[in-house]
């Protein structure tokens, strides 16, 4: 009985679960396998380059940066969270226009803020080191 | 000493509660990014800790502690069961405080991420725990089957604590318990958080208390019912 359930788990690993367990790709990652991804329905994350929003009806367009230079262009449906905003992490669901274009058509946007909490009014807040933020 | 932390056990976990609400509602400012939104750390991370690791931890330690030859007893036992559902009670708060807190900021109510996903199959470890349980009348087997069980679903608590580090979710990484030992949380935030953990911790432990009394009561019920049907069996008997 523990026997099978050890192959079974082994079998399950082997065949990359753990790595089917990352919830999306980033830029980088998506750009480092453009030609095999095409146009896939994937999660994309990167992070929301300022001055590049703009709102349409449908929804909204902007520019995704990866590390350096690397970036992808969104336009994605439906109205975006409310935290949606410059320099936010996001995770868009959606598709490369064609396995050579930086397009990308979204349908939904997520966003994936970081696990830092600073006070809106910084002066009101000391951090943990004396320094105000 | 002992009888008068007992004795202060219930006003003072209502008090740090009281004292998280008042500090996480109306003293603490809002975040930069999240706004009013940020109310939630005060609430969600420390229902988490109690779920997975006050609660569940505790259950695995008394069945640990169970099985162990020398420690063994019935009060183990109970501790295992009482504080197992619990944890149930407080994985179904985890689950819903964040999905309130997921909506509005990741804009979904639910994501499959490793995180989320991982939580859920403990919650259905913990309701599979007290399933167990009722399948089985015999005390010595239903104690020695449950405390096994629950050993072995433990194994995914540290599974839930590393995924935000093992593969990447949409769930955010730690703020407080960093790899880097880096607060993330800033200022009056960070202590209205710590306030949150520690009266959520005094919480679990007051509702183990009253918990574990009732199973004791419950049991010495059950015993004494079995008592009166036997002695009436032999009044008929005669």
């Amino acid at each position: 009985m523990i026997a099978v359930l050890v192959v079974v788990v082994v079998v399950l690993l082997s065949q990359g679960l753990l790595k089917s367990l990352n919830y999306f790709e980033t830029v980088d990652q998506a750009l480092g396998q453009r030609a095999s991804l095409g146009t896939k329905v994937i999660r994309l994350e990167g992070v929301v380059e300022p001055g590049t929003i703009s709102r349409t009806n449908a929804g909204a367009s902007f520019t995704l940066t990866g590390t350096g230079s690397n970036h992808v262009f969104v336009s994605a449906q439906g109205s975006p969270p409310q935290l949606f905003q410059a320099n936010i992490p996001v995770v868009v669901v959606g598709h490369f226009v064609s396995s050579t274009s930086l397009d990308f058509v979204g349908t939904q946007i997520m966003v994936k803020h970081t696990s830092n909490y600073i006070a809106a009014h910084p002066n009101r807040v000391k951090a943990p080191n004396g320094t105000t933020r | 000493m002992i009888k008068l932390s007992q004795r202060l056990l219930g006003p003072l976990t209502l008090l740090l509660l009281a004292l998280t609400f008042w500090l996480g509602l109306w003293v603490t400012p809002p975040d930069a990014v999240q706004g009013d939104l940020v109310r939630l750390l005060y609430v969600h991370p420390p229902i988490a800790w109690v779920a997975l690791y006050v609660s569940f931890g505790t259950a695995t330690i008394a069945s640990c502690l169970y099985l162990w030859q020398r420690t063994r007893s019935m009060t183990m036992d109970r501790i295992a069961y009482c504080s197992m559902e619990i944890s149930v009670v407080f994985i179904a708060l985890t689950l819903i405080t964040g999905s309130i807190w997921g909506r509005p900021t990741w804009g979904v109510w639910w994501a499959w991420d490793a995180r989320l996903t991982s939580t859920a199959i403990l919650g259905v470890f913990a309701l599979a725990y007290l399933a167990l349980r009722r399948a089985n009348d015999d005390p010595t087997q239903r104690a020695r089957r449950g405390a096994v069980f629950a050993i072995l679903t433990a194994i995914n608590v540290p599974i839930i604590h590393f995924s935000v580090l093992w593969w990447k979710t949409l769930h955010q990484g730690a703020s407080v318990l960093t790899s880097t030992g880096q607060l993330n949380v800033h200022g009056s935030m960070l202590w209205t958080m710590l306030i949150g953990f520690v009266g959520f911790t005094l919480l679990f432990f007051w509702l183990l208390r009253e918990r574990y009394r009732l199973e004791v009561k419950r049991d010495r019920l059950v015993a004494s019912t079995v008592d009166e049907a036997l002695a009436q069996r032999r009044r008929e008997g005669v």
